[in-house]
């Protein structure tokens, strides 16, 4: 967005912004939305990489029973790394840079409300990210995905690994935050005129809802990491049992996190196949409305089940059916918006490109991952299958689906708008087709190792004899097939930035505002808005030239042309 | 697995149901997308320009599913009373199964279980219980969360510091059931397993007064060896 560049709309020119500095420093300093989004989008998508070398080593060593590659500290080092690289370096940064880059956009704005706390946000995002990988040269973390009180606490982990783990995911949680405040106010202060919320896209208002729900699960997680850190390094007694302390605290707070999280990221991957499915299918998405308020349920409902995830802690049986009674309680709206995605598909006119492909796929595997969830929230299923490799199966299948399939349907299908080129078509098809063999041949056998055999997730080892030898060999080679998949993208999406074919300013006739701008975007985004009249304000551009051009053709509405569903 | 205990028969079938009703959603959506793509991949799409609410069918299919999440749930909590290891609950599963429930302490700590009897012997890493009795596990941890789980007798329960947990079964059959800790404790998580050995009511009194007189003489060997000056 530096430099000359041929202008297609010459209406308005705020022109010359003369290159002072080197493009990297400009990039790393800009405030702009665009730039900190595509440095956070760029970042996870770094990070998903590392984390899945994280993931085959650790299922190298799970290959074979009794595997002495790794040994069990080496082992719980990676899968505590694994999980804060996934979750709080890949996947939730990767949805929120994606929602940065493009609600201003969506919504008309000519940048965000509060440019600099974003800025702080995506540094205090690297700088966990930097803290996490430090400790990484001397003690990661031992302590698991989920760093689980008195475990995490000093008298167990003595080495500063888990002070690490929280001061890295701390500033991370807290660059969400700031960033997620920021995306509040812009999408509330900052519409375009015209843009009310019932017009505003189905992303945006996925933007608006993950930013909302950050702003109330990022502060329950720094205040149980700042209790952790307060334990561990002042005497705390936050989660120590007796003297008022609760292990059972932690357990409640990360997991409200983590849960919200899991929602945060699922509405991110159906906000972003919201605008892919209708721009596919030549069709406007169906039941608009209803797709946006059962966003805001899973939302709500979801962070709420957080209970869902101790049906075997010492919790009192009530609270258990109130969990499970939220969690089942999710079939509702995620089946309404399967039901409408799938609906705008049937009747339209397909262009089976690389978005709808992953779109398609990540709508496959979350499906599987929430339908499997669903016998986890059964009180007495989990009593069974909690902590087997099933529920780590299941939670793959909906968090690959949602943030790896999903985030890369939201990167083909918004990259030429990011760079002003096309990822290569014939790559990605590869890619898709090896993740998708990848993620059944990697998951599928940890269903039924947990399933039927009830093998346990995060150790180090498994014994001979117990019947899951070969179903673990199976999911190690199914997790080397997803991980060439992936690689196939990262490495297109690489070479695409600088090698891909042009694109247009309107590559996929999307009808959403960020069509509107140039491809990628000017600095200011706009330099004219259009008059924004209902939700699909390119379908009515379009309509009127049409119209200006042949007379013959039907005349754009004048009002609302979606009818209220 | 067999189901050696009423707890896990309940288990058993709720977890069928579980998948029946996964099954039934996941083939459903998959069909509707494979349906979707094939049909109008490529297509001319005559109902393009149509402005697709589906004004009728959003109630009908919201309905549907609420109607599908609520059989899900009532059958959960019918199949999770049954099973519930409480023996205080008025009826079915365990609850009906004994009067007094014969209670043992199994205490988690790194990485190794340890079961207190009620004659004061006690032992680690294998829990013998009599066959055709309910017995209620204690669940405490002097340490960390560890997760108590032998899937063929009882479903899994954690052991937190600072709190009971109970786990009740009835084993219908002699033998020897394993199982593996299912939370993270630490470095030796994955060996720290268990086992319990189900014996009849009589070997099962034998082996508690055999383990207590061999603890005492372990005990007295000890004392002794301390006032006889040989350890410090």
């Amino acid at each position: 967005m530096i430099g000359e560049r041929p202008r297609q709309r010459p209406e308005l020119v705020v022109d010359g912004y003369p290159r002072r500095r080197p493009r990297w420093t400009e990039i790393a300093t800009s405030a702009d939305h665009k730039d900190v989004g595509r440095v956070m989008i760029g970042a996870a998508l770094g990070f998903l990489f590392i984390a899945l070398v994280e993931l085959l080593l650790m299922r190298l060593q799970l290959a074979v029973p009794e595997n002495t590659m790794l040994t069990p500290v080496t082992f719980n080092r990676l899968l505590s790394l694994y999980g804060a690289t996934a979750i709080f370096l890949f996947a939730i940064p990767l949805a929120l840079g994606f929602f940065y880059y493009l609600a201003p956009l969506q919504a008309g704005a000519r940048g965000t409300a509060l440019p600099r706390i974003g800025q702080i946000g995506l540094w205090l995002y690297l700088a966990g990210a930097t803290v996490l990988y430090s400790g990484f040269l001397f003690t990661p973390s031992e302590a698991g995905v989920n760093p689980l009180a008195p475990l995490s606490e000093l008298a167990f982990l003595p080495n500063n690994g888990v002070d690490a783990w929280a001061a890295a995911t701390g500033l991370a949680t807290l660059g969400f935050v700031l960033l997620s405040v920021n995306l509040v106010a812009t999408l509330h202060g900052l519409r375009a005129p015209g843009m009310a919320w019932r017009r505003l896209p189905v992303f945006a208002w996925a933007a608006g809802i993950c930013s909302w729900l950050m702003l109330f699960i990022g502060p329950v997680m720094l205040g149980a990491i700042t209790m952790l850190l307060i334990d561990r390094n002042f005497d705390g007694i936050f989660f120590a049992d007796g003297s008022g302390g609760s292990p059972l605290l932690w357990s409640h707070l990360s997991w409200i996190f983590f849960t919200g999280a899991y929602m945060l990221i699922l509405i991110f991957a159906l906000g972003a196949i919201a605008e892919i499915v209708p721009a596919f299918s030549r069709r406007p998405l169906q039941g608009r409305r209803v797709v946006i308020g059962s966003l805001i349920a899973i939302a709500v409902v979801g962070t709420l089940a957080w209970m869902q995830n101790m049906l075997t802690a010492p919790i009192g049986i009530g609270w258990m059916y109130f969990a499970m009674l939220l969690s089942l309680a999710l079939i509702v709206p995620f089946g309404l918006v399967f039901f409408n995605l799938i609906s705008t598909m049937v009747g339209g006119a397909l262009r089976m490109r690389a978005p709808l492909l992953f779109a398609v796929g990540s709508l496959s595997a979350i499906s599987i991952g929430l339908a499997s969830e669903i016998e986890h929230s059964m009180v007495a299923v989990a009593w069974r299958l909690h902590n087997t490799t099933d529920a780590t199966a299941a939670t793959h299948f909906a968090l690959v689906g949602g943030a790896v399939f999903g985030g890369f349907a939201a990167l083909h299908y918004w990259f030429p708008k990011m760079t002003g080129r096309t990822m290569g078509e014939t790559m990605a098809r590869m890619s898709f087709w090896t993740m998708g063999l990848g993620t059944l041949i990697a998951f599928v056998p940890l269903f039924i190792a947990g399933g039927d055999h009830g093998e346990v997730v995060d150790a180090y080892k498994f014994f001979a004899g117990t019947g899951v030898s070969a179903l673990n060999l199976i999911a190690t080679i199914g997790a080397f097939v997803l991980a060439i998949g992936i690689l196939l993208t990262l490495v297109n999406a690489i070479f695409s930035r600088t090698g891909g074919s042009r694109a247009g300013h309107d590559q996929w006739g999307g009808d959403s505002l960020e069509w509107f701008a140039l491809s990628p975007p000017e600095p200011h985004n706009f330099d004219v808005l259009p008059d924004v009249r209902s939700a699909r304000p390119l379908h009515d551009i379009r309509v009127a030239i049409a119209h200006r051009d042949s007379p013959a053709l039907p005349e754009p509405a004048a009002r609302e042309t979606e009818p209220v569903a | 697995m067999s189901p050696s205990s009423p707890g896990t028969d309940q288990i058993d079938t709720l977890l069928w149901i579980g998948f029946v009703a996964a099954a039934i959603l996941i083939v459903a959506i998959n069909g509707a997308l494979i349906y979707a793509v094939r049909r109008y991949r490529g297509s001319r799409g005559s109902r393009t320009s149509e402005a697709a609410t589906g004004r009728r069918s959003q109630p009908r299919v919201g309905a549907a599913l609420t109607a599908f999440a609520t059989v899900v749930f009532v059958l959960s909590v019918i199949y999770t009373n049954n099973a519930r290891e409480t023996p205080a609950s008025a009826a079915g599963g365990l609850a009906s199964a004994s009067s007094e429930p014969l209670t043992i302490s199994a205490t988690g700590q790194q990485w190794l279980w340890r079961y207190d009897y009620p004659n004061e012997a006690f032992s680690y890493y294998k829990l013998v219980v009599p066959v055709d009795t309910t017995v209620q596990l204690d669940l405490v941890s002097t340490d960390v969360i560890h997760t108590w789980n032998v899937p063929a007798l009882a479903g899994k329960r954690d052991a937190v510091p600072g709190k009971t947990n109970h786990v009740v079964f009835r084993a219908d059959e002699e033998g020897v059931f394993e199982g593996d800790a299912s939370t993270l404790s630490g470095q030796a998580y994955a060996p720290m397993r268990t086992a319990v050995e189900v014996v009849s009511p009589a070997r099962y009194q034998a082996f508690l007064a055999s383990q207590k007189s061999d603890i005492q003489a372990a005990q007295d060997r000890v004392v002794g060896l301390i006032e006889s000056g040989e350890v410090p």
